[in-house]
């Protein structure tokens, strides 16, 4: 898988001011079926490691803070 | 993949985490909770439900959708009267999942509660219980003032399909609601009683296209609807091809041998859906003066049009050869 060089330009986006993944919060990395993000070492929050994504939208539902928004591209919605 | 959550040793360990400062952190220890599925761990979320935080208690109303019974629903009904709506809604969706006939206990008292809303996801948590003791206030709740109230008791009505409960919801054919009238057809759709039949025929002639096209689906799946199915080939005229739908569909679940040439008549429609139910439903009939018909739809542009004419056009074909040998 591609690897995300600009967080700006992926489809799963995560607001750290939000994010308490720098709490112990994995919820967005465990119910990812690509295993995609990962927690950052350096700010402690989520964010998308592979630019891959299958738009399938429990990163999202199932934030507890609603940190992460995935854009969908126009095409697919 | 490693978890911080795998972290908790115990739910002890969780419990320590409930009472740190940062709002985040107790917020995380919550979701550990949830996540462990150990029944012991609503002692622990029950503490929580009175968090200055409204995302912790948010967080503590969906964590204890994870669990079943009495003690979660003791917890979540305090949630369920939050002043703050985001928390309230939480509960009131994980009281929804609940299956327990034993919640029902700490759920009826609200049905009375002052707030609609409350009354409302009382009634919607009970539905699926399906407690006999719940008739009474739901019965009771059908002249609530508010219609939203007024449609979760007509569902925790119709999920204990009883029949002592038709006369009131045929009552209900003549409320001021549309989705009231709706819900309640919906629900009459499992009585054996004649009178039920009677009302979701005469909710065919309903001003709002919906609860037309509940009464034409309603009528399909009940034991009586073959008494409707003159008023349903009526319904062929509709001015929404949504209610026409479900009557082709209701008509062809039926059998009805004499609703060919009107169902026939639809299934050049411009929508692919009507066109595709039409060549169902007469592949269902599986009367020969079907077969002119599904021959115009056997070349389709949509796929699912062409399969099921083609499957009709064997039923047909096998109905021929039954009746001939």
């Amino acid at each position: 898988m591609p690897l995300a060089t600009y967080q700006t330009s992926v489809p799963v986006v995560v607001d750290d001011a939000k994010c308490i993944a720098d709490k112990g919060c994995t919820v967005c990395v465990d119910v990812c079926p690509l295993d995609v993000l990962r927690i950052s070492d350096m700010t402690g929050k989520a964010f998308m490691a592979y630019d891959e994504c299958w738009y399938c939208m429990p990163c999202e539902a199932d934030c507890p803070t609603g940190a992460v928004t995935v854009n969908i591209p126009y095409l697919l919605r | 993949m490693s978890s911080p959550f795998e972290s908790y040793d115990d739910l002890d360990d969780a419990d320590e985490r409930l009472g740190a400062a940062d709002p985040a952190e107790r917020r995380v220890a919550i979701i550990a909770l949830g996540h462990s599925g150990d029944p012991a761990a609503v002692a622990h979320l029950a503490k929580m439900v009175a968090d200055p935080d409204a995302g912790v208690r948010q967080q503590v109303a969906m964590a204890l959708g994870e669990f079943d019974g009495p003690s979660a629903a003791g917890a979540l009904v305090q949630l369920l009267v939050d002043p703050e709506r985001i928390v309230a809604s939480a509960a009131a969706d994980s009281l929804a999942e609940f299956k327990d006939p034993e919640s029902a206990d700490a759920i009826l008292p609200l049905v009375k509660h002052a707030h609609a809303f409350v009354r409302m996801g009382a009634l919607r948590a009970l539905k699926e219980l399906r407690r006999k003791d719940t008739l009474k206030p739901a019965l009771e709740a059908l002249q609530d003032p508010d219609a939203a109230v007024r449609v979760q008791a007509i569902g925790v009505i119709g999920f204990l399909k009883l029949e002592e409960s038709i006369p009131a919801l045929t009552a209900l054919i003549g409320d001021p609601d549309a989705h009231v009238r709706r819900a309640a057809v919906s629900a009459l759709a499992f009585s054996h009683m004649k009178i039920a039949a009677e009302t979701i025929t005469r909710a065919l002639k309903d001003t709002d296209w919906m609860v037309r096209e509940m009464a034409a689906e309603t009528l399909g799946l009940n034991v009586n609807g073959a008494v409707a199915a003159d008023p349903l080939i009526a319904c062929l005229a509709d001015e929404f091809w949504q209610v026409r739908l479900k009557a082709i569909r209701s008509l062809g679940r039926m059998k009805v041998a004499h609703a060919v040439r009107p169902i026939g008549h639809c299934i050049t429609h411009e929508q692919a859906n009507l066109r595709k139910e039409a060549a169902a439903a007469l592949g269902e009939i599986a009367a020969p003066d079907g077969e002119p018909f599904l021959v115009l739809v056997a070349d389709d542009l949509d796929p699912d049009v062409r399969k099921n004419a083609r499957w009709a056009l064997h039923q047909i074909a096998a109905s021929t050869a039954r009746a001939g040998s």
